[in-house]
């Protein structure tokens, strides 16, 4: 009788081992022609393995939660430019990678996305490539998701219809990392996003923006780099952003900036560099931004500073070679700038404390000037524009007076 | 015969000088002209809008909204201002007059500021889009409303038509 007893325990447990190994078997179904199929025979848990190949198919569909769709070498799929998403993702924790997805088409009433993800949360993208799409990733109201490693190339070679890279709207806690972007219109897209951390991206030549915040708040863009994008970085409506680290080089054009900072409030911009850009930080109607730490080497204009923008701070920069270190449009100005390094001081410090002893007005007359008319350009290097500068500084008359620093740094503070 | 060719040229020439100081819309490079409202580029051909003064100045948008935006912050003077333009959002090389378009308000059409604001020069395309997509059909004035108390808290009053 014990006996039975324990033999109908250990069938039990047995059955319960298995039911929870069939649960979790990790089920691998092997595509013979199409995707859809696949997925459409899957269950939970299940790896779905595409082999080398072309697939041409698009509106694939994933309800399955927790299914794996992995590319061996060589997989491709194919979108054939119809006019559809190729990937839909509308189930929690599903992963894509391995896979190379290209040609959505283009529509001027729909996002057609290479992978899209619609209201789910714990999606996994991660080494694909993606080729010749409107949109390559997009997320529509996702969150906790990864999207990682992926080379992604725009196609649409009409600007007026080619979207984005990754493209976030209306996410929370998603990071995207160690990504590569070039020709979409922006980079990397935010729109409505909170807790978004975009780290060790590279975004190059894309038509407008390497990067695009819009209505987005507490998030985090750090260690990336930014080159000869259309317009640089736009950050606009935002507040609470974290700017560390980044690289922004290379972004020339009348209307071109390092970070374009629109109406953002509370945030930081420190230890990155700017490099040969026409205008490195164009801030308009910000307030409360901490700019500390930053190199600000061979731009047009290191910084432009509307006089909407309020309670700034810029502590611990360095102002290198630049045409025109600060500009401003109003004699009014309620930013500081304090302890920074300019090339272009010419004081003295005699006392040895690596402060110099007369303080640094870095708006030139010139730029005042240039702002107003700027066919004046052509005046620059002239010994005019020198004798100018010279007897503003001197006394200031036109240039904002309180915009000066007050302790202007010896050597530059940076490494 | 003489002064009379030079008649006719003089009127000829009267006639294209009268007919140029008309100011009217000019075409927005896409891709490189700044919104002067929100400073962004414009990218999107469906959505690019327009503001000329009465001197024939012109001021470009990314959107319709930025163009409502634009107007009710005071961007330019009620009295220096000569015409607002609208892109066809069925046909984008079409300029609509701001206060004859109809405009579709509908989270399914996405415009480049968020508030999703289409025109259209035809009613029946914008009840067309209305009936595939949904939202809310507008008229000019219903549009600087919407960008008022979406953007603006409603602390803007609204011009009169022009």
């Amino acid at each position: 009788m014990k006996n039975l007893k324990k033999r109908i325990l250990l069938l039990l447990s047995l059955l319960l081992v298995l039911s929870v190994s069939l649960l979790a078997s990790d089920r691998e179904i092997r595509v013979e022609s199409s995707i859809q199929l696949a997925i459409d025979q899957s269950e939970p848990g299940d790896v779905i393995i595409i082999p080398a190949g072309v697939y041409e198919e698009s509106g694939i569909t994933i309800e399955t939660a927790r299914i794996i769709l992995r590319g061996e070498d060589g997989a491709v799929i194919d979108g054939m430019k119809g006019g559809a998403h190729i990937i839909v993702i509308k189930a929690d924790s599903v992963q894509v990678e391995g896979l190379t997805i290209r040609n959505t088409g283009l529509s001027h009433v729909r996002d057609l996305s290479a992978v899209r993800v619609e209201s789910a949360s714990g999606v996994i993208i991660r080494d694909n490539v993606f080729e010749d799409s409107m949109f390559s990733v997009y997320l529509s109201r996702a969150k906790d998701s990864l999207v990682e490693r992926n080379r992604i190339s725009g196609g649409g070679d009409r600007e007026s219809n080619s979207g984005n890279g990754i493209h976030l709207f209306d996410t929370e806690r998603i990071t995207v990392r160690e990504n590569q972007i070039h020709h979409h219109r922006d980079g990397i897209y935010l729109e409505f996003a909170k807790e978004v951390r975009i780290t060790d991206n590279i975004a190059t030549d894309n038509r407008r923006y390497g990067l695009h915040y819009m209505f987005s708040r507490d998030s985090e863009y750090s260690r990336n780099e930014f080159r000869r994008n259309n317009a640089g970085v736009a950050v606009m409506y935002s507040q609470e952003v974290d700017m560390s680290g980044n690289i922004f080089a290379d972004n020339v054009g009348p209307a071109s900036y390092g970070i374009l900072l629109k109406d953002i409030d509370n945030s930081l911009i420190s230890n990155n560099r700017f490099l040969n850009n026409t205008i490195g930080i164009y801030s308009e109607g910000s307030n409360g931004v901490q700019i500390e730490k930053n190199l600000f080497e061979r731009n047009g204009w290191a910084v432009k500073i509307w006089a909407n923008s309020t309670r700034n701070v810029f502590t611990d920069n360095a102002f290198i070679d630049n045409t025109f270190d600060v500009a401003t449009n109003s004699r009014q100005h309620y930013n500081t700038f304090e302890r920074n390094y300019w090339s272009r001081y010419d004081g003295y410090d005699l006392e040895g404390d690596g402060i110099g002893d007369v303080p640094h007005r870095p708006v030139r007359l010139y730029s005042i000037i240039v702002e107003r008319n700027p066919i004046s350009l052509i005046l620059h290097r002239s010994l005019f524009i020198d004798v100018l500068d010279l007897a503003e500084r001197v006394m200031p008359a036109l240039t904002p007076e309180t915009l000066v620093d007050e302790y202007p740094l010896m050597k530059s503070p940076l490494p | 015969m003489k002064t009379r060719v030079n008649l006719i040229l003089t009127l000829a020439f009267a006639l294209t000088t009268l007919m140029a100081c008309e100011p009217g819309p000019k075409d927005i490079m896409i891709g490189q002209d700044e919104c002067a409202h929100c400073r962004m580029i414009i990218s999107d051909k469906p959505f690019g809008s327009q503001m000329v003064s009465t001197t024939g100045k012109t001021w470009f948008f990314d959107s319709v909204e930025c163009l409502a935006a634009y107007e009710l912050t005071g961007g330019l003077e009620q009295d220096r201002i000569h015409s607002r333009w609208v892109p066809d959002f069925e046909s984008p090389d079409t300029w609509v007059n701001a206060h004859e378009a109809h405009y579709l308000y509908s989270d399914q059409l996405r415009s480049p500021m968020g508030l999703n604001l289409s025109a259209y020069e035809n009613r029946r395309h914008a009840e067309a889009n209305q009936n595939s997509y949904g939202g809310e059909i507008k008229a000019w004035l219903g549009v600087m409303q919407l960008v008022n108390e979406a953007w603006l808290d409603g602390r803007e009053t609204i011009p009169a038509a022009n």
